[in-house]
């Protein structure tokens, strides 16, 4: 709560200090510099919520800063229509265009976003070519400056500027701190645990495109009546626009808030004064110092100013303490004998799947009924973890049918899968490594509760379930395997699934940690959640399951108890071998 | 052949390894075992180089490792087949094998190792023109365990080889191991989960337990040890 209060402080305290900036300067120079870094900073902060939150980094961000400067000052020149009201214009058809581009865009993935986001502003340079607009002034108006934005006070510029700042600021801190943001986060770290566990990441990235496209939009139209006063398509469509915007949030730390503010405050002024002081004497310098400042930051802050601050503050404060971790206790096996209900959970009929050259699943078929533990195991390359995407649909089948309570659920997406209590875990364990223990495991309880508060609340229970209570302000990087594997599965139930397919949830644990899983796993069907398991660990896997299925070169091998299919031939010749046959019937066991 | 005295390591203030020292003979094989957390894949990446120990140190046939980086220490011959089987997803497996022997020294006798490496796994040899993402555990974990071998290295560090496989491909990866070993006389320590399986293939074995050495000895001792029996062998 102390935190939250601060955030929104910090905030008063920055718009607070640029009024006070505001008032107490006097050249009219400075003015233009500090509208610049208002202006610039906005700027950083519309990108940083496509780009920081969401990671889909946006190299045509400018198309935005320069439908907003268009749109308006067409508006004036064209209609009489005041820039105030136009700006609202301007924000809708950026908004309109943000869906526009973001329809066919965000169907690519990583790199290949930002590289389709350069050809949008090079477009629309050529359509205002086309349209004639190569050039359009803002017209003056004398009798009613201030209705037309035309101010000849500097202040009531700064004053506009800080308003689109402050503005921004509460915008990107209202998503930083809302479900959105969380969102956004586990997109921008892993899209497809965000997907499985219930984030349509679609939808996210193209809501956090169209909130970073609106406040683009009215930077654009306030900085062509601040700065610019005459539209170009090369003024507001090109490269120094999006380089500008870039440098202020590359410089300040993507991710948060603050790296724009910083990046705007330190970058705005030194290239101003560059121009006016060295600039003056050794034309084209300034640029070349710019570039070298530039460089020096990226050297020793790749991360951002802020962040590399922070890292120096905490690991300032980290140090001496060497902390030791309390061993997590199996929980007391309460597996109270919940036998399957008998009625069918799932239904998968004839599946089959094939990549180029491998069928790597064919006509499988089975049933998966309330409350039932059910192993799958096979050789590696079965087709086991095919089965498990195919089931929380991360792939589609080319044949066959699978059912979740009646529903014909194939080609669903895996956040719609969940939605509707289905839940995953990874065979390599699959972490948001920059999100807290706890938020990790909120992501998945967004699933069900739009409140902050309450997805945490939710999400301190799922923790204290598997023993995590006390780990939750930790980064999963700090986790050993088995916290890591608990911690996932906490992420999982958090979604409160009725069904939770678990990819070799023992893999990497000592036999201790076994124990603790094994004891987690009968804890989390005696709640009433039915349980499929992947698995290779046999001895832990004849203890848990109450049925085997066995998959060999993407068929379905067998079917049945444990004890009888371990004992069938067919299983151990593909899978068991001999002597692991040898080892069971050794009389320890 | 390998020497670690007090070896201390610390991740953000927390202590994965204190004070641990172990040895490694020339030709031995030895097991090392303990429960999640203890610091055994932090163990194997302070010797290969991929951490930084703060404390103690690591030498190697009598040079400090201190101040190598990793790559420098793979070049001296060690060998660190990590866990997960890192294998280079998007190359074919034969290109994965040949840059197992990017190391100076490997690189003139890379086929004389490639058919050594191609003998002892046949299925790398029926799929060398696969991409090496789109093999099955078992393979990617025989392919890392190949391409640790091209750098025909005197240490094999080889960490936990046998997690994700099914039963029969454990035991081939296991045999495997021992006739490498038998054959080729490299130095070997293993990290393993699979205590009894991993025990029963060394010379000598370290237990680890939260960052610390609690107990060592030869095969038969730590196999007979009553507590070994009691937390890992379930006896």
């Amino acid at each position: 709560m102390a935190s939250r209060t601060r955030g929104w402080l910090a905030i008063a305290a920055i718009v607070a200090a640029g009024l006070v900036l505001t008032l107490v300067i006097e050249e009219r120079y400075h003015h233009r510099v500090l509208t610049l870094v208002f202006l610039w900073a906005a700027m950083g902060l519309a990108w940083n919520i496509i780009s920081g939150y969401a990671g889909q980094i946006s190299f045509g961000h400018q198309v935005f800063f320069g439908i907003g400067a268009y749109v308006t000052v067409l508006l004036v020149v064209k209609a009489g229509l005041t820039p105030w009201i136009g700006m609202g214009l301007a924000v809708a058809v950026a908004v309109l265009a943000a869906v526009l581009i973001g329809l066919p865009t965000f169907r690519l993935g990583g790199i290949y976003f930002g590289l389709a986001t350069l050809a949008y502003p090079l477009i629309f340079r050529i359509v205002m070519d086309w349209l004639g607009y190569q050039e359009v002034a803002v017209p003056m108006i004398r009798d009613r400056p201030a209705w037309f934005m035309q101010f000849s006070e500097p202040r009531s510029f700064d004053l506009l500027a800080l308003g689109v700042l402050a503005a921004t600021l509460v915008l990107s801190r209202v998503i930083e701190t809302s479900r959105l943001g969380y969102r956004l986060r586990a997109v921008k770290e892993n899209e497809q645990a965000a997907e499985a566990m219930g984030v349509d990441a679609f939808r996210s990235k193209m809501a956090a495109y169209v909130l970073s496209a609106a406040p683009a939009a009215v930077v654009g139209a306030v900085y062509i009546h601040a700065i610019l006063f005459i539209v170009t398509p090369d003024a507001v469509f090109g490269l120094l626009v999006i380089s500008q915007t870039l440098v202020v949030s590359l410089v300040g730390g993507i991710g948060t808030l603050w790296g724009p503010l910083i990046g705007a405050a330190v970058m705005v002024p030194v290239s101003e004064v560059l121009d006016s002081t060295v600039g003056d004497r050794l034309p084209g310098i300034q640029g070349v110092v710019y570039g070298g400042a530039l460089m020096l930051i990226m050297i020793y802050a790749p991360e951002g100013l802020y962040w590399r601050a922070r890292q120096l503050i905490r690991s300032r404060a980290g140090r001496g303490a060497v902390a030791t971790r309390a061993a997590i206790a199996p929980p007391l096996d309460d597996a109270v004998a919940s036998a399957p209900t008998g009625s069918v959970l799932l239904e998968v009929r004839g599946v089959s799947k094939a990549f180029i050259g491998l069928q790597a699943l064919s006509d499988v078929s089975f049933e998966v009924r309330e409350r039932e533990i059910l192993g799958v195991i096979g050789p590696n390359g079965a087709g086991k973890t095919t089965l498990f995407n195919v089931l929380n649909g991360f792939l589609l089948p080319d044949a066959g049918q699978v059912r979740l309570r009646g529903e014909a659920v194939t080609g669903l997406r895996p956040s719609a899968l969940c939605r509707r209590g289905l839940g995953r875990t990874f065979q390599v364990v699959r972490t948001f490594p920059h999100l807290s223990v706890l938020e990790n495991v909120m992501v998945g309880a967004f699933v069900r509760e739009r409140a902050v508060g309450r997805a945490r609340g939710i999400a301190d229970a799922a923790l204290a379930q598997v023993g995590l209570g006390d780990r939750g302000e930790d980064v999963p990087s700090g986790l050993t395997t088995l916290e890591l594997r608990l911690m996932e599965l906490a992420r999982c139930l958090a979604t409160a699934p009725r069904l939770v397919l678990l990819d070799e949830p023992l893999a990497g644990l000592s036999s201790d940690g076994v124990d603790v899983m094994i004891a987690m796993i009968r804890r989390v069907r005696a709640g009433g959640v039915t349980v499929v398991i992947i698995e290779h660990t046999m001895q832990a896997l004849l203890r848990l399951a109450d049925r085997l299925i066995v998959l060999d070169q993407g068929r379905r091998l067998a079917e049945g108890a444990p004890g009888e299919v371990t004992r069938n031939p067919v299983v151990i010749e593909a899978y068991l071998g001999k002597r692991w046959l040898a080892r069971m019937r050794a009389p320890t066991c | 052949m390998l020497t670690v005295a007090g070896l201390g390591v610390t991740y953000d203030g927390l202590r994965a390894l204190a004070g641990v020292s172990l040895e490694v003979g020339e030709g031995e094989f030895v097991t090392l075992v303990g429960p999640n957390g203890a610091g055994k894949t932090t163990l194997l990446k302070a010797i290969s180089g991929t951490v930084a120990a703060a404390e103690g140190r690591v030498a190697y046939k009598g040079r400090d490792l201190a101040r190598m980086r990793a790559s420098e220490r793979a070049s001296l011959g060690i060998a660190h087949v990590p866990e997960g089987r890192r294998v280079f997803a998007t190359l074919s497996v034969m290109e994965n094998l040949e840059l197992g022997s990017y190391r100076r020294a490997a690189r003139a006798h890379r086929a004389q190792a490639l058919d050594t490496v191609l003998e002892l796994f046949p299925l790398l040899k029926a799929r060398r023109a696969q991409l090496a993402g789109t093999l099955s555990g078992g393979e990617q974990q025989m392919l890392a365990l190949g391409r640790g071998l091209m750098a025909q290295p005197d240490l094999l560090l080889l960490d936990e080889p046998s997690q994700g496989l099914g039963p029969r491909i454990v035991e081939q990866i296991f045999e495997t191991i021992d006739r490498i070993r038998r054959e080729r006389r490299l130095t070997i320590l293993l990290v393993e989960q699979r205590v009894v399986e991993a025990l029963e293939l060394c010379d000598r074995g370290y237990v680890l337990e939260t960052g610390r050495v609690v107990l060592d000895g030869p095969r038969d001792a730590l196999l007979a040890d009553a507590r070994v029996q009691r937390a890992y062998l379930g006896g």
